[in-house]
Order: C-alpha cells, then structure tokens, then sequence
C-alpha cells in the first residue's frame, strides 16, 4: 500500500462563513482564547454595484510537503511524519518563534500558557480512530473534506480527479495539502 | 491585515550587540596582525571589547524565548538548513575564542587574578597559564585573533541570513541582507573602537590610529551603500511581492527611520565626517585633527545607525508578507 499522504479540501463556494470551524477546533484542542489554529478569510466584495460578488476561503496549517517551519526550527521540534502531517515536539520546542516568522500562511502561534509554538494538528488523535478533524466534521456547508489522496477511492481524490483546484502559495515552494475548489480558479 | 511581532526589540538589540562584538574582535585580531606596536591600542581596545556585548545579547535572546529553560536543547543537536542552529554554535565558539583572547590582552598583573581549578588546567594542559613568556602571549594573540577571524564574521553574517532565509517575509528574503548586516557589523565594531578612543583617549590617539580608524570604517560605510542601492532597486524590481514589502521604507511607517535614522545618521554624515579627517590628515598634514571631536560625534553616529538599521529590519520583515500571485 502507497504511503499515506493527508490532505484537505476545501470547497470554496460551499463557505458561509459562520466560523464554526473555529469554534470546534478551539474547543477539540484547547486553544488559548486570542489565538486560532484555523480561519475564515473574506475575498472581495468585487466588482460594481449591482453586478457583485464576495466568497469566503477557509484555512489553516498546510501540512506542506516542504514545510520552511521544519527547515528553519533550531532543535528540530517541528518535524513531516510519514503520513505527511507536520506536528511539533512540545518537548523539543524552545518557544524561538523562528518558525512562526517562517510560515507564509501565518498558521503558527505561541501559546503563552505552555511557552511553545503550536498549530493544526490535523486533529492526529481524532482522525486515526476512525474520526475527521473537529473542524472537518462540524462544517454546516460540508465545504471542508478531510482524507488520503495517496488512496484514490478517497473522498478528497475523489475531489480532486473531477474538480479544478488551486494551492494557496505554492509559489513559495511549500508543497501545500490544502485543496481549493472553487469553480473557474481562484477569483478576487 | 494587522501584524503581530514576534520579534522585538530583545531581537533588534541582540543583533545589534552580536554586531558590534564581530566588528571588534575583526578589528582587533586585523590591527594586530598588521600593524604589531603601531596599532596597539586599537588591538587592545577591540579585544577588551569583543566577548561582552555578545554575551549580553545571547542572554536577552534567552529572555526572548517562549520557554527560556528549554535553551540547552539548542545544544544536543546541529540542524544544518536552520541558519538559528548554525548561529548557536558559531556564537558558542566565538564566545569561547574571544574570551580567551581578551585574557591574552590583559596586563600580567591581572591576567593572574584569574584563576582556573587545578583539574580543568591539567586537562587543558593550562598548567604554565600564569607564567606565559612575553613571545607565548604574542604568539597566542595571533593564533587566536586568526582563529577567531572567520568566527566573527561567521557571527556577523549569519545573523543576516537568520532574518534572508524567511520566504514568508519578503523584505529579508535577499541575499544582499546578509552582507549588508556583516559590513554594517564591522562597522559598528571599528565606530565603537572609534567612540571610546575619542571619548577617553583623545590626546593619546595619534594620526596613525586615526587614518586606519577612519579610512576602514569609510570604506565599510561605503559597501554599505553600495549595498543599500541594489537592495531597494531589486526589491522594487522583484516580484509583486518584493515590490509591496519595499514600500515599508518608501513611504511606509519606516521610512524615516530608515532614510533619517540609517541613511543620513548613520551613513552619509559619518562617512562625510571621516572622508574630512582622512583629508585634514593626508592632505592638510594636520595632525592634530579637528578642534571638535570628530571621531566621537562620526562613532557615536555609527552605532545609531547600526541600531536603526537592525530595529527598520527586524520589524518591516515582520510587516512584510508573501502575497500571492493573482
């Protein structure tokens, strides 16, 4: 069987923006109030009035395949598992902050309680007993889908074989594991 | 977008102090490879100098972290693609020669009040420690002052390219950082030099001391500039990306501290005030120099613009953002 290689996808014209994606990944992993492992960011409004148009773009950590956060970590705390997702040894981790500045998608904080960095963990205690992330499985539009897509019978391969989709950055030569869909590419 | 610095003014200062270390212990092991009796004081002075401003810094570092406690796993690993790891160890060994070196430097009388536990001086075979001849200790001098060399500019650099190897942030993400934080550290190195000599030396500072002073730090300011132009031109030239993080010192909210603070403080009137020295001494033949204190006010204008340049770097880095292409 091929390596595993996790993913999400997000549809984007499925977002309402209601945010309960934040809420349930806050309340699943314990976040500090003032901080977030996810988001929902607004695109537009564009264009002129009457002929209008705004969309929503969920986000959080990319798992990227070539995580600068892991190169630049002094003591390699943060480290790619296998399966592709990218965590962080809460032992190993010195609170430099170096990988926060690192991540062009802005998805690491420091939490002040502990003293080190943390992000999505792609909820790793959840989706190994048969679970999707907190944040996959309260989504109220269904846009964000969580899965393998080493495994083509996957509901995200599936996704992606029959949809058109966009990377945020790849430009910067992250490898990133989140999916857009959004009907014509990105738009602003 | 509203930004959130991580790093702060503990960052901006430690680069600043690491800078300076660099740029002393540089001048002090050049002058006495060079210059042997003439340059003395400068060799001196540099040594004396060189391992305590970076040791404030690396404990303000310390103070920076999220779990400073946490700091020795720094030391039971090497990561070679993180430039911080790096750092760690070229600061470790620097620390190390300087201090050395800077017990090397002292007057006999109290090179032994300091005393090494018997054990430690047997391993390190430190036995006759106390008891070097005049030709150990200047023999000493230039193998530390060579050996440490490559370290201090390993320290100089690298604190560049901490900040240039971040493609998230734009505005460091530029080769040309790195160099410009090592000029810029020498510089600080030979200003500081140059401050203390002038403030507390004055009439004992002779024309030979001055020239070498002023004309190294002149030709550092120099590359500077010469470095400071293509950077904003290439930053302009770049990707939108680069050509949005520039902005931050063209007409953003750094932009007087960069083109005041940097620019005219810390480059162009020290440069001006030691382009004027070097002229009243090799063409004038007036040795005594200027009746104002010129090397304090072109030193003291060094250092300022040193700290500035690090304090507009640290933070435009951290307002700057990689933006997509759309």
């Amino acid at each position: 069987m091929a390596k595993k290689r996790f993913a999400f996808v997000i549809e984007i014209e499925r977002c309402i923006d209601c945010k309960a994606c934040m809420v349930s990944c806050s309340v699943e992993n314990n976040v500090p109030v003032g901080h977030h492992r996810n988001w929902v960011d607004q695109i537009g409004p564009k264009g002129t009035f009457p002929v209008l148009g705004m969309s929503f773009e969920p986000g959080n950590c990319n798992h990227c395949g070539n995580p600068p956060c892991e190169r630049v970590c002094p003591t390699g705390a943060t480290y790619r598992r296998d399966d592709g997702l990218v965590m962080i040894d809460q032992d190993k981790c010195i609170g430099c902050k170096y990988c926060i500045e690192a991540c062009p998608y802005d998805a690491r904080y420091l939490n002040e309680e502990t003293g080190v960095t943390d992000k999505c963990s792609a909820c790793v205690h959840r989706i190994y007993n048969g679970e999707e992330p907190a944040c996959v499985a309260t989504c109220v539009g269904n846009a964000r889908h969580f899965g393998d897509i080493n495994d083509l019978q996957s509901e995200v391969s599936r996704l992606l074989a029959t949809n058109d989709y966009y990377r945020m950055y790849k430009e910067a030569g992250t490898q990133p594991a989140i999916y857009y869909i959004f009907k014509g590419g990105r738009k602003i | 977008m509203t930004h959130e610095f991580h790093w702060g003014v503990l960052i901006v200062n430690y680069l600043f102090l690491a800078g300076i270390s660099a740029g002393s212990f540089a001048t002090s092991g050049l002058a006495n490879y060079v210059g042997g009796k003439k340059y003395e004081p400068i060799a001196r002075l540099g040594a004396y100098i060189a391992p305590f401003p970076v040791m404030i810094g690396t404990l303000l570092l310390l103070f920076d972290l999220g779990r400073p406690l946490n700091f020795w796993r720094l030391f039971v690993t090497v990561q070679w693609t993180s430039p911080m790891s790096i750092g760690t160890w070229l600061l470790t060994f620097f620390i190390a020669i300087s201090l050395a070196y800077f017990v090397l430097w002292l007057p006999v009388s109290l090179r032994n009040f300091i005393r090494i536990p018997h054990r430690l001086k047997d391993l390190l075979r430190l036995s006759r420690w106390t008891r070097l001849t005049e030709e150990e200790v200047r023999r000493g001098k230039l193998v530390l002052g060579g050996l440490g060399f490559p370290f201090s500019i390993g320290v100089g650099i690298y604190t560049g390219i901490l900040l240039g190897a971040v493609p998230a942030r734009p505005f460091w993400n530029t080769p040309m950082v790195a160099q410009l934080f090592l000029f810029s550290a020498m510089s600080t190195g030979v200003g500081t030099i140059l401050l203390i000599r002038s403030l507390f030396f004055r009439r004992e500072v002779s024309h030979q001391e001055k020239m070498l002073l002023n004309s190294v730090d002149a030709a550092l300011i120099l590359f500077e500039i010469f470095l400071i132009i293509p950077f904003i031109l290439h930053q302009r030239l770049s990707t939108w990306s680069h050509a949005e993080a520039i902005k931050i010192i063209m007409g953003g909210s750094l932009t007087f501290y960069f083109w005041i603070g940097v620019i005219l403080l810390g480059i162009l009137v020290p440069l001006s005030l030691e382009i004027y020295e070097l002229w009243q001494i090799v063409v004038k033949k007036h040795l005594t120099g200027h009746r104002l204190n010129l090397g304090l006010i072109s030193g003291a204008l060094v250092i300022i613009g040193g700290f500035t340049l690090r304090y507009v770097f640290v933070y435009a880095g951290q307002i700057s953002h990689f933006l997509p292409v759309r």
